[in-house]
């Protein structure tokens, strides 16, 4: 990875900060965290909604008159015969019009069809009378609802006797008390009916007797009629059945088809109603408090009761979250306006509002379901039916006398887990939000610290050596204790063994000079000796020789010092001010004097260059320029010296004609005891000085000197480059 | 007879000063350290003390010495002879108390004419001086006997080879004289900066008696020359 990065040429910074985008997972694993935490507070919201199952089911054990003993009993339940009686939400008017039951009417609605034929005079087609058929039950009233379909509607004559030479229906029930109870509706002008009780055998004269305990009233429709028929819960036992008796012919009026639910002859052809007990609603209706749907089925899977909405009903756990609360202040501002908006958009799914209609609300199924009927208790997951919320239910059996005799399911939709969980990743990312921020900012600084402190570092590394490997200033040794301060320390320290080294080799000549004096002290006293005492002249003449040499070893020996002693001197120089043109005019006089041979051009500006320096001392680095450029001359050729003002420089150039200089060599001609005379040029000793020591004369007046080629290829110039205002050396 | 002692690790050099001293009659006592010295100076005080500054492992014994030497007199001439020529050791050798401070590479008639100026010298310490050995430049008066100097009738306390310097300069004032002729006035081996140093060292020690002092002037690139 660190290869890659410093392929991609990045500095520390951001090599740390990618590194550190590391602290980005973190996320994740608080995701991942989140997701468990919600595993188990799913695991939890299904062992609590067992229990409450378990809790209801238990009120119910082992209460037989809980159930209707027809239904419940039976092996199984016919859907269609058996009838079960919704629960309405309000009271219907009885009119005729369908408009005030509930809007899934028709999917509620039952059909009957050739299946339901009772009887038919003809053979029985497809379409030609059929009808839907609804119950239900508000308060104390039950209601049906019918949509029939009948090619003509034959009413009853108005004042006549007959009520069964018309299209009618037969309603056959028990009563509470188990009687067998027979009722006709017949259809009348207008929209109204006559309800009657048969009261005997159909074929004796005063058959029916009218009553008013049942209300109908019917609506014609496209294809036949709707009707509306309701009367007191109290009137009906268990068990009901519904026929339609279809009569087409004004004339001769007879019953052409009956379509019915059920056989109406006799009371046990009849099917059951379902009407749940008063005492499981009020149950059930003590349990509605808790916050779950609460159903109660029969052994057949149908409802009992009902009680809870789903969209209410998100367990305990939303009770649990109070984000409702909200702080004033700009964190919760924050938080409200920029943050969670956010989180919803990419993160979070927030609870969103869902539909869960059964598809038939008389019918609960499931895995729960079965389970519960083979008697044991379970929960699963599934989705809401619109599919946008995911519902808990869980259904636990309810005994009587060690046999199932229905469930309690309950259910409870994710929502309260989802906010909680919701909530909590909101918290983790705020905090974790919080975190990396503040970590990323930490670490850029402190890479940029870090970086800073390296990067100071590699400049004073730099500035340290200049370009000719002396030792400019020393490296300040940084005081902190960790890897860049020992790095810092390493290299000052090394810079300061290296100009320690430096020094060495710099003082080496005044060093070597020192100690070959005593020798040739002892040589010269020697000699010294022997000269005065007598000796022939052929004697004599090697003494002089001898004395001759060691009088070159001397001056020699003191030119190797004398670089030092001007290093020595110059730190006690003092600057003043004067005028470099009078200098430098008054040299070339002397100069001219001393070489009488050279030809000196000079040029100067007229107007004075007023420098701040050592006078003496740039003097003598004049008289060391000169000697070298006169030594490397053509005969009879010039030198030229100009002396030329910029705006705070003044420049010195001494360009003589002679030998050019070898390549790569001009930088190392400013060093100490380097030098490019041939050996026609070694008639007296030279150590390569010169140049050194006016090196060190304009390095002391903080000025630059550089010898080249000159352009025109003839010979070579010195240029030295030096501040008009130096600052006053310490 | 001139009692000299030469104080030198060095034993070639020593016998042959020596053996030079005592051809030139003077009566010579040789030590090779400074403990040796030390003692022989708590007995007897020499006329004249030749001393070199690394003595066997004291790289300063011979500062040393001439400490407790200036100490036990303040008018025993003492000669710093050396193999150490840098600015920083001559000015601590004469400012030691040293009356002159010499280089090794210097010649034995060199050395033996330094010794006799320096006995002159203290001999003729007390003598009157003649107006014939006087030589006046306005307010610079220079007793060429006892070789000292006055500067608006003050005594300024020059060494031998400041006083050559200054003689030579003064002898014939407004001419130039070079750093080379300077050297070979004062019979030393110098190079050009111990010159300059040695200039700059007569200017301070003129200007400490005279701040307005400006007689010697710089002619660059030639040397020197006494200025009215």
């Amino acid at each position: 990875m660190g290869r890659l990065i410093a392929r991609l040429n990045a500095g520390l910074r951001v090599k740390i900060v990618i590194i550190a985008s590391l602290l980005l997972t973190l996320p994740w694993f608080g995701y991942r965290f989140v997701l468990e935490i919600e595993k188990l507070l799913r695991q939890g919201q299904e062992q609590t909604l067992i229990g409450t199952a378990r809790a209801i089911a238990t009120a119910l054990n082992e209460r037989p008159a809980l159930f209707s003993q027809q239904a419940s009993f039976l092996p199984s339940v016919q859907h269609g015969r058996d009838l079960y009686v919704y629960d309405l939400p309000g009271s219907i008017t009885i009119d005729g019009h369908l408009t005030d039951w509930p809007e899934d009417l028709d999917a509620k609605m039952h059909y009957y069809g050739r299946q339901y034929v009772r009887f038919s005079q003809r053979p029985y087609q497809q379409g030609q009378t059929d009808f839907y058929l609804i119950t239900g039950r508000h308060q104390q009233q039950f209601y049906a609802a019918m949509k029939v379909k009948d090619q003509h509607t034959v009413l009853r004559r108005s004042n006549s006797h007959q009520v069964d030479r018309n299209d009618h229906l037969i309603l056959a029930l028990t009563t509470p008390q188990g009687e067998f109870q027979r009722y006709l509706i017949a259809l009348e002008e207008g929209g109204q009916t006559s309800a009657w009780i048969i009261t005997d055998e159909l074929d004796e004269p005063n058959l029916f007797s009218p009553t008013n305990l049942m209300t109908a009233q019917w609506q014609p429709r496209q294809d036949g009629y709707s009707l509306e028929i309701s009367m007191p819960v109290s009137l009906l036992g268990q068990r009901l059945s519904v026929s339609v008796y279809d009569v087409n012919h004004d004339t001769h009026r007879d019953v052409e088809t009956i379509i019915g639910t059920a056989n109406a002859n006799t009371a046990s052809d009849l099917g059951t109603v379902l009407l749940p007990s008063p005492e499981i609603e009020r149950i059930v209706k003590g349990m509605g408090h808790s916050s779950s749907r609460i159903w109660v089925l029969d052994r057949h899977q149908r409802v009992l009761a009902q009680s809870g909405d789903i969209q209410h009903s998100d367990g305990v756990w939303a009770t649990s979250v109070r984000y409702d609360e909200e702080d004033h202040g700009l964190g919760s501002w924050l938080d409200q306006h920029l943050l969670r908006p956010l989180y919803s958009t990419f993160l979070l799914s927030e609870p969103v509002p869902f539909q869960d209609k059964p598809a038939n609300p008389a019918l609960i199924t499931g895995v729960n379901v079965d389970q519960a009927l083979q008697g044991r208790g379970y929960a699963h997951w599934r989705a809401s039916t619109d599919g946008k919320a995911m519902i808990l239910s869980a259904a636990y059996p309810i005994w009587l006398n060690d046999k199932v005799m229905g469930a309690v399911v309950a259910e409870e939709s994710t929502q309260g887990v989802q906010t909680l969980k919701n909530r909590a990743l909101e918290q983790l990312f705020n905090v974790l939000l919080a975190i990396i921020i503040i970590a990323a900012i930490i670490l850029f600084l402190f890479a940029s610290s870090l970086s800073g402190r390296i990067r100071r570092l590699r400049d004073q590394a730099e500035q340290s050596i200049d370009a000719q490997g002396r030792i400019r200033e020393a490296i300040t040794a940084s005081t902190s204790k960790d890897e860049v301060g020992d790095l810092s320390r390493s290299l000052a320290n090394m810079v300061s063994r290296l100009g320690q080294y430096n020094h060495y080799l710099e003082n080496l000549s005044s060093r070597l000079s020192h100690e070959l004096r005593t020798p040739v002290a002892v040589v010269r006293s020697s000699l010294d000796n022997l000269s005065m005492s007598t000796l022939n002249p052929e004697e004599q003449r090697y003494i002089e020789r001898a004395q001759e040499g060691i009088r070159r070893l001397s001056t020699i020996l003191s030119s190797m010092t004398e670089a030092t002693r001007i290093e020595q001197s110059l730190q006690g120089a003092d600057m003043e001010e004067f005028t470099l043109n009078e200098l430098i005019s008054g040299c070339m006089q002397g100069y001219q004097f001393a070489f009488t041979d050279q030809h000196f051009q000079v040029q100067v500006p007229k107007s004075p260059v007023r420098i701040t320096g050592a006078p003496d001392f740039l003097a003598q680095l004049l008289d060391k320029l000169i000697a070298n450029a006169v030594e490397f001359s053509h005969p009879n050729s010039q030198i030229e010296v100009t002396l030329s003002q910029t705006d705070k420089h003044a420049t010195l150039t001494v360009s003589n004609q002679g030998p050019l200089l070898p390549d790569d060599m001009a930088d190392q001609l400013l060093h100490s005891m380097v030098s490019v005379r041939s050996q026609a040029h070694q008639d007296k000793p030279h150590l390569g000085l010169g140049l050194y020591i006016s090196r060190l004369i304009v390095d002391y007046h903080a000025g630059q000197i550089a010898i080249r080629n000159r352009h025109d290829c003839l010979g070579v110039t010195v240029a030295v480059t030096l501040p008009l205002r130096t600052a006053t050396n310490t | 007879m001139k009692q000299i002692a030469i104080v030198e690790d060095e034993a070639a050099i020593r016998e042959n000063y020596m053996d030079v001293l005592k051809k030139h009659g003077y009566k010579v006592q040789g030590y090779a350290d400074r403990q040796q010295a030390q003692q022989a100076f708590d007995i007897k005080l020499p006329d004249l003390a030749i001393i070199d500054i690394g003595l066997g492992h004291e790289i300063d014994g011979g500062f040393a010495l001439c400490q407790s030497l200036r100490a036990l007199s303040p008018t025993v001439p003492i000669i710093f002879l050396t193999a150490r020529d840098s600015d920083f050791d001559t000015v601590c050798g004469l400012r030691m108390g040293a009356d002159d401070y010499l280089t090794k590479d210097i010649s034995l008639p060199h050395l033996m004419a330094r010794i006799a100026a320096l006995f002159r010298r203290s001999e003729l310490m007390s003598a009157p001086a003649t107006e014939e050995t006087l030589l006046h430049r306005g307010a610079l008066t220079i007793d060429q006997n006892k070789m000292q100097i006055f500067w608006q009738d003050q005594h300024i306390d020059l060494t031998v080879t400041e006083f050559w310097m200054v003689y030579a300069l003064a002898k014939r004032p407004g001419h130039v004289r070079s750093r080379q002729d300077l050297m070979e006035d004062a019979h030393v081996v110098v190079d050009d900066s111990t010159i300059t140093s040695h200039i700059k060292r007569i200017r301070k020690k003129f200007a400490q008696h005279d701040a307005g002092f400006d007689h010697i002037h710089t002619v660059y690139g030639m040397g020197y020359r006494w200025g009215a």
